[in-house]
């Protein structure tokens, strides 16, 4: 198979193991103490800024980053180890977890020295939350053709004009990293002339409107920009150099265990009923779902693997995400096909609330973070197809 | 992986000569391949000298089975280097030639008594791969006190000729007061020899799934229709990718439960029963759209890529099928009740 999709296998790591065991026993407390309760996708849905600061008291944020800027200097597979098991436990991670899985790793890349100094210690403690200002009401999929504007004025800061949608928790958060037009649109070369600027979201100018998913949560936002002014030295990385960027934040951002363990929770209530039905159809179907959760962690693992290497994986990154993503929406179907379950949102029954949560965030699944169309055609790239 | 480089070239030039053909009864294996391995040595790699094998670790074993596997090769390799020959080694008996194939059957029915003298088989081995071809066979049967395993050589047994979807012997063996070699084996024991079977034969799935996806992507650049090549349309590359995820999923699972076997893993019975899950169930998708992407000359014996889609097709079922081993690695699981779950997810591979 062709060299750019395949990775080598990840080294069993130690450190991950212990620092795994500890946020397991912290889990457990805080489960115990009643701190939050189990939900299916918290990674954008369970917003809650003091467990964001306990996570960041205990050192599991910024886990990989210099000690410099606050940083833990840990491995990625460590961080891998942490993150999934806050998952798992249907925790609610969402305020910190943009900041922490890929704006900080921009401004770190990117960022210039009193952008690091300033910010990345807050998101370490888990008190700065960051959105991605990519997709925008007319540009989705085709994210190049991005219209929301920045224009120098005479004081040499940016004026910003356009909207930024799908912006999770930006209603919570402090910072955005914006993909904006900096020159206007080349057809010779769409990548062009973009760059991406640091964006306190508390600048005037700047108005957030709500909304809602198919529960009626609120979690996405239309964040609309109104000649807002940023100053100058809050361009993140080269003018004209946005598109590589973006593409750069990528592997952090599709390789994660959140792309195929939104709907653990479902699985851990299902696995209940198993064990209290004994049907063996039902003990195969958790057989069957079991088998391929154990394969997207080998696959998300190598990534993590990568990424301590130096490595941005980008089009194995792309199929994790295509796999895992898909994974997570069959769980529900493979459930139904074999336990009898009304799903309901205010059911006193943990399984029939599980199932309608992830029923009702399903559709996002495969659409969030690049769609599984677009995916599977970077995969083809990979292949040698284009 | 690199360190297999070698052996990988080996095998793959001794291939070169030997084209996959279609098995019929008469015609029901490669044996100027076999014979040509064996002259290389490499039937007993693996396996440690003082047994009489060739030497060499696991993963050159895993390494020279993937070859074989993806050159769709008629013999009994994977059974031999595998299953069979550890099998025999680890329980004390003595390991035949390794120029001899020897193959591997569960037969759970076989029993096997001692008379005094010795010990001595009855009872019908369904399913035996390479029933017929090979000159000797590990079985796994059942002892006085429990599972045991059973090496006896081949000439003169009855043997009916049932076949897989692919043309490779999977006949029964009748035994009627046969003499066998045997020695006992624990529960545990058992189980990883089944488990042990299951992981081969995952093995040669992963190596097939891939090499289909590959023969898949080259036939989608060379076909033209339209004007174009078929890998230029959109629609084909959307199927592409995802046979590429199904691959990527397997070989992951794969080698990750073949690691867990070279370490001596307590869950290796899981993490094998995980990998031919996960294999088993990539087959569908792979088989169905190279199948699709290849068009009517696919479905033809003229085309070479039924010499692996009929063994996919088949190797899914042998060694125990997905259902099979996901009741026995949701129970595995399950084991320290609902809330060890996730624990044990993190822990067999």
């Amino acid at each position: 198979m062709s060299n750019s999709l395949v990775l080598a296998p990840a080294p069993r790591s130690d450190a991950a193991e212990r620092v795994r065991a500890e946020v397991r026993e912290f889990l457990a407390d805080e489960l115990a103490a009643g701190t939050f309760t189990t939900h299916v996708d918290t990674w954008l849905s369970g917003v809650d800024p003091s467990f964001s600061r306990k996570l960041g008291e205990r050192g599991w944020l910024g886990m990989t980053w210099p000690k410099e800027y606050g940083g833990h200097e840990r491995s990625a597979m460590e961080r891998y180890a942490v993150t999934e098991e806050l998952l798992a436990a249907g925790a609610p991670v969402a305020a910190h977890w943009i900041a922490d899985r890929q704006s900080g790793p921009n401004l770190l890349t990117y960022g210039t020295e009193k952008q690091r100094q300033e910010i990345l210690p807050r998101i370490v403690r888990g008190e700065c939350y960051f959105v991605i200002g990519m997709s925008e009401p007319d540009s989705g999929s085709d994210l190049a053709s991005i219209r929301t504007k920045a224009v120098r004025n005479g004081d040499g800061d940016w004026v910003v004009n356009g909207a930024k949608v799908w912006t999770s928790n930006a209603h919570e958060s402090h910072y955005g990293i914006v993909l904006v037009r900096t020159s206007p649109s080349d057809p010779s070369n769409r990548h062009a002339g973009m760059s991406q600027l640091l964006i306190d979201l508390s600048l005037p100018g700047i108005t957030v409107n709500p909304i809602r998913i198919l529960d009626g949560g609120h979690h996405f936002n239309e964040v609309v920009f109104d000649d807002v002014v940023v100053p100058g030295d809050m361009l993140l990385g080269e003018e004209g150099n946005g598109w590589h960027q973006v593409t750069a934040e990528l592997a952090f951002e599709r390789s994660g265990p959140e792309r195929f363990l939104s709907t653990y929770p479902l699985i851990a209530e299902f696995g209940r009923r198993v064990v209290d039905s004994g049907d063996p159809a039902q003990l195969a179907v958790l057989g069957r779902l079991s088998a391929r959760v154990l394969a997207l962690r080998q696959m998300s693992l190598r990534i993590a693997a990568a990424l301590d290497r130096g490595e941005l994986p980008n089009i194995p990154a792309a199929l994790v995400k295509d796999v895992g993503t898909t994974f997570e929406a069959d769980v529900i179907e493979e459930v139904r096909r074999v336990a009898d379950v009304m799903p309901s949102l205010d059911s006193p029954d943990p399984l029939a609330r599980a199932l309608a949560e992830a029923q009702l965030h399903q559709p996002g699944f495969t659409l969030r973070g690049g769609t599984n169309e677009i995916l599977r055609g970077i995969v083809a790239r990979g292949l040698g197809l284009r | 992986m690199a360190d297999q480089d070698l052996v990988v070239e080996t095998v793959r030039d001794i291939l070169s000569g030997h084209e996959p053909f279609v098995l019929t009864p008469a015609r029901r294996w490669d044996e100027g391949l076999w014979s040509a391995l064996a002259e290389a040595g490499l039937t007993g790699v693996g396996l440690p000298e003082e047994a009489g094998g060739s030497g060499g670790e696991l993963a050159d074993a895993v390494a020279i089975v993937r070859t074989l596997a993806s050159g769709a090769a008629a013999v009994p390799v994977a059974e031999q280097l595998l299953v069979a020959g550890p099998a025999v080694i680890a329980a004390g008996l003595i390991l035949p030639p390794i120029e001899e194939p020897l193959t591997f059957g569960i037969a759970d029915p076989v029993t096997a008594t001692s008379s005094g003298d010795g010990w001595t088989l009855t009872g019908t081995a369904a399913d035996v791969s390479w029933a017929g071809v090979a000159a000797h066979v590990a079985l796994l049967v059942t002892g006085p006190d429990g599972a045991a395993l059973a090496l006896l050589p081949t000439s003169g047994l009855p043997v009916s000729g049932a076949f897989n979807l692919a043309g490779e012997p999977r006949g029964s063996l009748t035994l009627e007061a046969t003499p066998a070699a045997v020695a006992p084996l624990t529960e545990g024991q058992a189980r990883e020899l089944r488990a042990g079977f299951a992981l081969a034969r995952a093995v040669q799935l992963g190596a097939a799934l891939e090499q289909v996806l590959a023969w898949t992507v080259q036939y989608a650049g060379e076909r033209h229709q339209f004007g174009r090549p078929l890998g230029k349309f959109q629609a084909i590359q959307m199927e592409l990718a995802e046979m590429a995820g199904e691959v990527v999923a397997v070989t992951a699972l794969t080698d990750a439960a073949v690691q867990a076997l070279a370490h001596g893993s307590a869950d290796v019975v899981l993490a094998a029963a995980a990998a031919k899950v996960r294999a088993g169930a990539a087959v569908e998708v792979v088989a169905r759209l190279a199948h699709q992407v290849h068009g009517a000359i696919g479905f033809t014996q003229e085309h070479k890529l039924h010499h692996l889609t009929r063994r996919l097709w088949s190797w899914r079922d042998e060694a125990g099928s997905e259902l099979v081993w996901s009741r026995v690695l949701a129970s595995g699981l399950l084991a320290d009740g609902p809330d060890g779950l996730w624990p044990a997810l993190t822990r067999v591979v």
